[in-house]
């Protein structure tokens, strides 16, 4: 019992001893930055995309010569996925640690506790993913993912214009969703868009976030049988339902999916012709767009090296490396870390990204919605709408 | 509302019968665990999505049968239980403590998957995914059906072994009262190291059928804890059929819930169903 | 007394950190740790003190957080005017839920817990389909906080800590008083709680809603401190796990334990947010678990608490004892309730059946048992008795018949009323409060019985009892260090603290040496003087005739005989039933 009971102890302090070799602090050089990041918990399969991007970026800024002749360190810490954490750890970064700059975290939620923090210490966040414009209600706050200050209206209409284009416009519509504020709202959006439109709305039904089963849902779309389904789908729940449908044999003739993993989602051979938002992928005009094909090349390699399954460059990796260009653009022109001087210089100028052009002018200081349809054509993704994002020659196609 | 054409409903509830049958399968070793030896284990999911990656990993980079990793998956992780019991037994481990030690066991395992294989999506691409079969109106996907299969044949070899057989007598004389029957000299010790063992090995053959019909993501194992832990109460705790059959009365009812009204109120059906099942026949468990 | 003099100094230095001008941070932090001590402390009241488990903490949280939400967002309600709110809510589902579960006698442990974590499925689905949330989530930012602190983190960290202080304090006071013991009584033998006079369901109700009320009041405070709150957020199965997580570390059975293990469970996880490895901290979270529970399996403050080594430590003392006991000692306290004289009836039965799946158990039972006298009621196994006793002392309600006690008719009362008015019983196999002192057995008792006294004044009575059965040197011990002889004597004191009128003994006398069964007959014959009337239900014949002024026969849940030893004992019927030598003696 009592050998039991120190080889038990030993086991464990061993273990603990690797853990605290592993996580050895640098010191840090003058210009600092802090964000946090879903590293671990439920959200940490895309936070792990913007820890390598921001790796990447912050090597790249300091290859040359970081932020006026300083190099530059970022801080992140992990804020396990919670709301209340990411509060607790940017007040942290603020008044603690004391950084120069923040970024924001990833995800709606904890994007919008961190926003309430920057807000009550004057700090400008600029932010990676957030999904409702109209929550972003403080002024210093630039989002680097650009919606447009009314995505439930505008992307809907996009989507419909990109399906009106098409050899076969759709005339009835089946909307699901999932009920994730992000997308749900855009979905409710879609509905009224689409009646406007003139659609015929054949089914509407949403499910709890988190649903693992898929199947009555796909029966459902099935005997409604509309001409184009709207998915409000986030993560994973955009391949699961279309694996639902495919073991029902049912295909709709066009369906869209609001935010799925896009790794995933390209993979599935059922996912053929499905449409998708995005603002980044990996090939002409968003190649020409300065720093991005550098970008796309380095995010390939690590991505690989970091054994992650996808490994390519869209929407979120696209976003936070925009989230890095802005602050970058900001700090040289103005030659100042000063919050209230960069965010004045961002509401009066564009910035070059590899997304586009954002300007921050508009409500809650969003600017064009630079949303673009994909679709998954010769198992990959391209973005077919509008024209002048599309790849080269690529078309919407229908089955 | 409108009712559904029978197509339809059939379908939800031939769906539902089979994720119903994954509920049964993930439930049976965290029933017999519980009710049998006492220990609520909650690295039971752990386990099985551990049991999962190593399936996909076997699958993906070894080129192999999913189904063949199931020999492989099987005795290692009979092992691993019994091992688990065996730092359980020696510190003489209260049910509700085995609880929490499993529940560290769960963020180490957690853990470890991925750092191993990040918290990236992973989906294990088999031959079988895409075979469905017909039966009328209605579809039958292979891989739901092998995972309804396998579920079904191991809930009913379990019952018929610990029915039937004496060691599977020994486990219950055993487990209802241990000075008695090591009396009748039962070895308990034993018995309880190889029922731990038996029940990491359902772990993962519960890990192979994820894998066979799910996208993997570590945080994903939270995800299955309270719907499995409600098919195990309602089925009764130490019994094999039980889950399996409450597994499937859930699955069922949530399907027909979302065939015919918001999926979104799906989970009210089940909850609210083991709510009536707890107060009007609490003795089941 | 220093307890609590040390626990306000602490409140006080903790209310005067926002004066230091620390950092933001810290406060912020702080907020966390007491708001995990508020959400376990909370949980601990039931479901520490009284064993039962629940699972539901996320439901009365959450439930919290959306009345302030909706309250403050909607309604546009001062913020703290919610709070108030919030705790009734929370308090409200509790009760609700309470009434339903707490009457299902076999919805205890496993099954409660589940229960509770179905209710906050099924809340929160009704919230997200509702027009509660609907879906998007209430966005909090057009809710103003009051200026209590000079920022807005002192402000939270404010009203956090004042809330952790109130829970805290409750929780202290809640294990000392009454309720507490009551409690505690409940986690270790619940039937026999009541028995004993504990009104459980009051008890658990009780515990209960306080719990819920301040689980509800930390919720309604999170949803400003998020600012933004969502249905998959507030109900995940975090917040349930974590708080019982953070309890069981602690040690349930101590006031302190769960703000002790929140505070370890806090620190340890946010000290893995930082550097390049939160996985390897993540980890090194599960093995300090592991470590833990393994080798302090009573919780940190239940393996480290002075108490635990204490009973050993006094086994050889004898206490001080309140009155000088020995045998023949005429100066002890007399029944509580003393309505009628001597020789009046005490308990009258009439008609009283009782079946069980359709087998008779009592069968149209007529007794009577006559003040400060002792009664033996034979019959061989399987014969009614121990259900007679079950169903005068409430515990079984009667298919049939009335019971009389001290001229009230109590057969639809539940058994801690019974006890109240002073009836007690003993179990043939004793059944202790195995986590408590052989000293708190016998207080509970003195409590919760007919003369309802203090803690402080149970004491006194518990010792003198202890003295009485010549349990004293045992005070401190637990239940399980005494053999089955003392264990026995313990039944006695804890029925006798409870000053009964009526003392039924069920088999005292078996398992015992003749040696302990001559000193165990001395002190039933010294109880009875003392003007205590017995029923005595016994195997042994030799001891029934010392012992019994009157004896009435049980056979298949008739009674077949009644009168004066002798007579009984030369009925032809009593010989059959015991001998077994004729068919059916009854007819």
């Amino acid at each position: 019992m009592r050998l039991t009971r120190y080889a038990v102890v030993a086991l464990l302090v061993g273990i603990m001893a690797l853990a605290q070799q592993a996580s050895a602090a640098p010191s840090g050089p003058p210009v600092r930055i802090g964000s946090t990041l879903a590293l671990t918990g439920p959200l940490a399969a895309t936070g792990q995309v913007h820890k390598l991007v921001g790796d990447i970026y912050v090597e790249q800024l300091n290859a040359r010569n970081g932020l006026l002749g300083r190099p530059v360190e970022w801080i992140v810490k992990d804020d396990q996925s919670k709301q209340d954490l990411a509060r607790t750890l940017y007040e942290q970064l603020i008044t603690v640690d004391k950084v120069d700059l923040l970024l924001g975290p990833y995800a709606t939620g904890n994007i919008l506790a961190a926003m309430a923090v920057a807000q009550r210490y004057n700090k400008m966040l600029i932010h990676h993913t957030f999904g409702i414009p109209s929550l972003a209600t403080y002024d210093m706050q630039f989002p680097a993912w650009s919606l447009g200050p009314d995505p439930a209206t505008t992307f809907p209409n996009t989507v419909l214009d990109a399906l009106a284009a098409s050899p076969k416009p759709p005339k009835t519509i089946a909307v699901v969703t999932s009920k994730f504020p992000s997308v749900q709202f855009v979905a409710m959006g879609a509905r009224e868009v689409a009646k406007k439109r003139g659609l015929k709305e054949v089914l509407f039904l949403d499910w709890e976030f988190g649903n693992r089963e898929f199947g009555p849902i796909a029966a459902r779309i099935k005997d409604a049988n509309p001409d184009f389904v709207w998915v409000g789908a986030i993560g994973l729940e955009g391949n699961q339902l279309l694996e639902a449908m495919k073991k029902i044999d049912y295909m709709p003739a066009e369906q869209f999916y609001m935010y799925p993993a896009p790794g995933p989602m390209v993979k599935a051979p059922e996912a053929k012709n499905a449409l998708a938002a995005t603002i980044f992928e990996e090939h002409a005009p968003f190649l020409n767009n300065p720093g991005a094909a550098e970008f796309v090349k380095t995010f390939n390699e690590r991505a690989a090296k970091a054994g992650l399954a996808d490994t390519a460059v869209e929407t979120q990796a696209a976003a936070s490396y925009t989230a890095w260009q802005i602050l970058e653009a900001a700090v040289t022109a103005t030659r100042s870390l000063d919050d209230k001087v960069l965010a004045q210089w961002l509401k009066t100028h564009t910035v070059d990204t590899i997304q586009g052009k954002l300007r921050f002018n508009g409500p809650s200081n969003y600017g064009d919605d630079l949303m673009r349809v994909k679709q998954v054509q010769n198992g990959r993704w391209v973005v077919v709408w509008p024209p002048e994002a599309a790849a080269p020659g690529a078309k919407l196609m229908v089955q | 509302m409108n009712l559904p054409s029978p197509t339809l409903l059939a379908q939800a509830i031939l769906s539902g019968i089979f994720v119903g049958a994954l509920y049964g399968l993930l439930g049976l070793g965290l029933s017999l665990s519980w009710g049998l030896l006492r220990q609520i284990n909650l690295s039971h999911f752990a386990l099985a999505f551990l049991g999962a990656y190593l399936s996909y990993q076997l699958a993906t980079v070894g080129g192999v049968d999913p189904l063949v990793t199931l020999l492989v998956i099987a005795p290692l992780f009979f092992v691993l239980g019994a091992a688990i019991h065996g730092l359980l037994s020696r510190f003489a481990v209260t049910p509700l403590n085995s609880l929490l030690v499993t529940f560290g066991l769960t963020v180490i395992i957690e853990s470890v998957i991925q750092w191993y294989w990040t918290a990236d999506y992973r989906r294990l691409a088999s031959r079988y995914a895409d075979i469905t079969f017909r039966a009328g109106p209605l579809f039958v996907p292979l891989p739901e059906l092998m995972t309804f299969l396998l579920s079904v044949s191991l809930c009913v070899a379990v019952w018929a072994t610990l029915r039937y057989t004496d060691l599977g007598k020994a486990i219950r004389a055993a487990a209802e009262d241990a000075p008695i029957a090591a009396a009748f000299g039962v070895n308990q010790r034993t018995l309880a190291a190889l029922l731990s063992g038996v029940c990491a090995a359902l772990a993962g053959a519960a890990g192979v059928c994820l894998a066979l019909t799910y996208t993997l993501t570590p945080s994903q194992l939270y995800a299955w804890i309270g719907v499995v832990f409600a098919a195990v109460m309602i089925g009764g705790l130490g019994s094999a059929l039980g889950p399996l059959f409450a597994g499937i009365v859930i699955g069922v009812s949530e399907a027909i819930t979302m065939a015919l009204t918001a999926p979104s109120w799906a989970p009210l059906v089940s909850f609210s169903l083991l709510i009536v099942v707890l107060l009007v026949r609490p003795g089941r468990a | 007394m220093h307890v609590v003099g040390l626990f306000a100094a602490v409140a006080i230095a903790l209310a005067a950190v926002p004066f230091f001008g620390l950092p933001a941070f810290y406060e912020t932090f702080l907020y966390l740790v007491f708001h995990w001590i508020v959400l376990a402390t909370s949980w601990n009241i039931l479901s520490g003190y009284s064993g039962y488990f629940s699972f539901g903490q996320g439901a009365f949280f959450g439930l919290g957080v959306y009345a302030t939400a909706t309250l403050a967002a909607h309604y546009r309600w001062p913020f703290l005017a919610t709070l108030p709110m919030a705790a009734a809510a929370a308090a409200g589902l509790g009760l609700a839920l309470g009434t339903v579960v707490f009457r299902v006698k076999q919805v205890r442990g496993e099954l409660f817990a589940l229960l509770t974590l179905a209710v906050t499925f099924v809340l929160a689905t009704v919230i997200l389909n509702t027009s509660i949330d609907g879906g998007p989530g209430v966005y909090l930012s057009a809710v103003s906080l009051p200026a209590i602190g000079r920022t807005p983190a002192s402000t939270f960290y404010l009203l956090e800590l004042g809330l952790a202080v109130a829970t805290l304090a409750i929780a202290w006071w809640i294990a000392r008083s009454r309720l507490g013991t009551g409690l505690f009584a409940i986690h270790d033998d619940e039937d026999v709680a009541e028995v004993l006079g504990v009104p459980t369901f009051r008890c658990k109700q009780v515990a209960f809603a306080i719990g819920c009320a301040l689980a509800g009041a930390a919720g309604g405070i999170h949803a400003l401190f998020v600012s933004y709150v969502t249905v998959a957020e507030t109900f995940s199965i975090t917040v349930p796990l974590t708080v019982v997580l953070m309890s069981v570390l602690g040690g349930t059975r101590h006031w302190a334990g769960p703000a002790v293990g929140a505070a370890v469970i806090t620190i340890i996880s946010y000290a893995s947010t930082t550097g390049d490895h939160v996985l390897a901290g993540k980890a090194a979270v599960g093995v300090i678990l592991i470590a833990v529970i393994l080798f302090m399996p009573e919780g940190i403050l239940g393996t480290l608490r002075p108490g635990r080594t204490r009973s050993k430590r006094q086994q050889g003392e004898v206490p001080q004892a309140v009155v000088p006991a020995g045998p023949g000692d005429q100066d002890f306290p007399r029944p509580a309730i003393q309505s009628s004289t001597t020789g009046a009836r005490v308990l009258s039965l009439r008609e009283v059946s009782k079946a069980f799946a359709g087998i008779k158990a009592l069968d149209r039972v007529t007794l009577d048992v006559y003040r400060g006298e002792i009664l033996g009621l034979l019959g061989p196994n399987g014969s009614g008795k121990s259900t007679l006793i079950n169903v005068v002392s409430g515990y079984y309600s009667a298919d049939a018949g009335s019971i009389v006690f001290d001229g009230q008719s109590i057969e639809r009362w539940p058994p801690h009323r019974v006890a109240r008015i002073g009836l007690a019983r003993t179990y043939q196999i004793p059944r202790p409060f195995a986590h408590s002192s052989v000293l708190d057995n016998v207080v509970l008792t003195a409590m919760f019985g007919a003369p309802a006294l203090s803690r402080r004044d149970a004491l006194i009575e518990a010792r003198r009892w202890l003295d009485f059965t010549g349990l004293a040197s045992k005070a401190n011990a637990l239940p399980a260090e005494l053999n089955l002889h003392q264990r026995k004597f313990l039944e006695f004191s804890r029925a006798l603290a409870s000053r009964p009128q009526l003392l039924l003994l069920d088999e005292v006398l078996s398992g015992l040496t003749p040696t302990e069964i001559d000193s165990a007959v001395g002190l039933i014959r010294r109880i009875r003087d003392q003007g205590t009337t017995i029923v005595l239900v016994e195997h042994l014949m030799r001891a029934v005739i010392a012992l019994a002024d009157r004896i009435a026969v049980l056979d298949q849940g008739s009674l077949i005989a009644e009168g004066m030893p002798d007579d009984v004992m030369a009925q032809a019927a009593v010989k059959a039933a015991y001998l077994g030598t004729a068919a059916n003696v009854a007819g």
